[in-house]
């Protein structure tokens, strides 16, 4: 008996001359349409996640907030720490350049789905960094807040006198449910945007790796 | 100067278009979403053309670009339901030799194979076109030995669908 694959082999033959034609107008047409493959979505979803982290960083930046860190004596602190976050954001914004600019269709199945996964990593790290050092900063404010600010102060005062211990607890608890609450919240839509996008490339790319041992 | 790029591109992948219904023909099912494919992969292999040396043959690197187009980049479109139609573009025409019992096998194989996964989809397809083992490990980016060993598997699984 044949063997399947190779009678297959035979009728996908003769199946070759029965594929409807496209024209040479038809192609021209097709060229000038827009892609629409995963890695267009990624570049523009990560484009925008760029901007986005970068403009909230530079949009919270007034008068008054800087006459506040200096009330709060973190001014230098904080100065030189949006330095080092500049310097860390163009790393991140290179980094992406440069991975992007490896991911091409003319490398192995292996090669493309590796660049592809490599430059998403990228923007997924960017994020972590960016809610790290926003939970960084503000625990630093809510420490100086606590200590220097005069408000926060008569108000710590007077609780004082009635149950020193249960405030405390109220207080971490609700910074801690605000965390929480934000990380989660970006945990799951991450999970939702890139796991609809990328479910099928990961996937595959583990498949290839199993057969590759 | 882009126009008389256009044209080299227009004319060659004319010549060739049969490569790329062909991956079609394996990723999908239906005419929608045959058409679907196969204008994002002339959108890629438009794309990767200036990069195109001409030190491969057009058919060789539209194979590859094809494929990863078909495995990776393309979004399969949600009105592709994997189990209509698998006739696809495909317009039923009898040979001489028709032979009712042999068609009604390569219909199951046919079936068989949309329901491998995307890169056993490959194996074959490079298997159908008489790609040998050094061609389909290049393009895959795997090791020559294990693309053997994986395409007797799936021809083991094959004959399972085929003959349960």
């Amino acid at each position: 008996m044949t063997e399947e694959l190779d009678l297959l082999k035979k009728a996908w033959k003769k199946d070759a001359h029965v594929y409807e034609q496209v024209n040479e107008n038809q192609i021209y047409k097709m060229i000038h349409k827009r892609s629409s493959s995963i890695v267009k979505w990624i570049l523009m979803i990560s484009i925008a996640e760029l901007i986005l982290w970068a403009g909230i960083s530079l949009l919270t930046i007034d008068d008054n907030y800087l006459k506040t860190l200096e009330m709060y004596h973190i001014d230098t602190l904080f100065k030189v720490l949006s330095v080092i976050n500049y310097v860390i954001v163009f790393f991140f914004i290179y980094m992406f350049y440069k991975n992007f600019k490896t991911i091409s269709t003319t490398e192995t199945v292996k090669k493309l789905m590796s660049s592809i996964i490599k430059t998403r990593k990228t923007v997924q790290y960017y994020i972590w960094y960016n809610l790290a050092m926003f939970a960084l900063i503000f625990i630093i404010v809510v420490i100086s807040q606590i200590t220097y600010d005069p408000s926060i102060n008569s108000v710590l005062e007077n609780a004082k006198d009635s149950n020193p211990q249960a405030f405390w607890i109220v207080i971490g608890l609700t910074y801690f449910v605000l965390f929480a609450v934000t990380f989660g919240l970006f945990w799951l839509f991450y999970r939702l945007i890139y796991g609809f996008l990328m479910r099928r490339l990961y996937k595959n790319y583990e498949e290839l790796k199993k057969m590759d041992f | 100067m882009s126009n008389s790029l256009e044209q080299s591109f227009v004319t060659q992948l004319k010549e060739n278009q049969n490569i790329v219904h062909k991956i079609c023909r394996l990723y999908t099912s239906g005419e929608d979403a045959h058409n679907d494919l196969f204008q994002e992969i002339t959108i890629q292999l438009w794309k990767a053309f200036p990069k195109f040396r001409g030190d491969s043959k057009f058919s060789t690197w539209a194979y590859r670009v094809g494929l990863n187009t078909a495995i990776t980049l393309y979004r399969k479109s949600t009105r592709t339901v994997a189990t209509t139609d698998m006739e696809g573009k495909r317009q039923f025409i009898a040979p001489d030799d028709y032979n009712f019992e042999e068609e009604e096998q390569i219909k199951l194989l046919y079936k068989a194979v949309h329901q491998l996964n995307d890169i056993e989809k490959a194996l074959v397809f490079m298997y159908l076109e008489d790609k040998d083992y050094e061609e389909i490990a290049e393009t895959l980016g795997i090791s020559e030995v294990n693309a053997r060993v994986k395409m007797n598997r799936i021809k083991g699984k094959l004959k399972k669908i085929v003959n349960p």
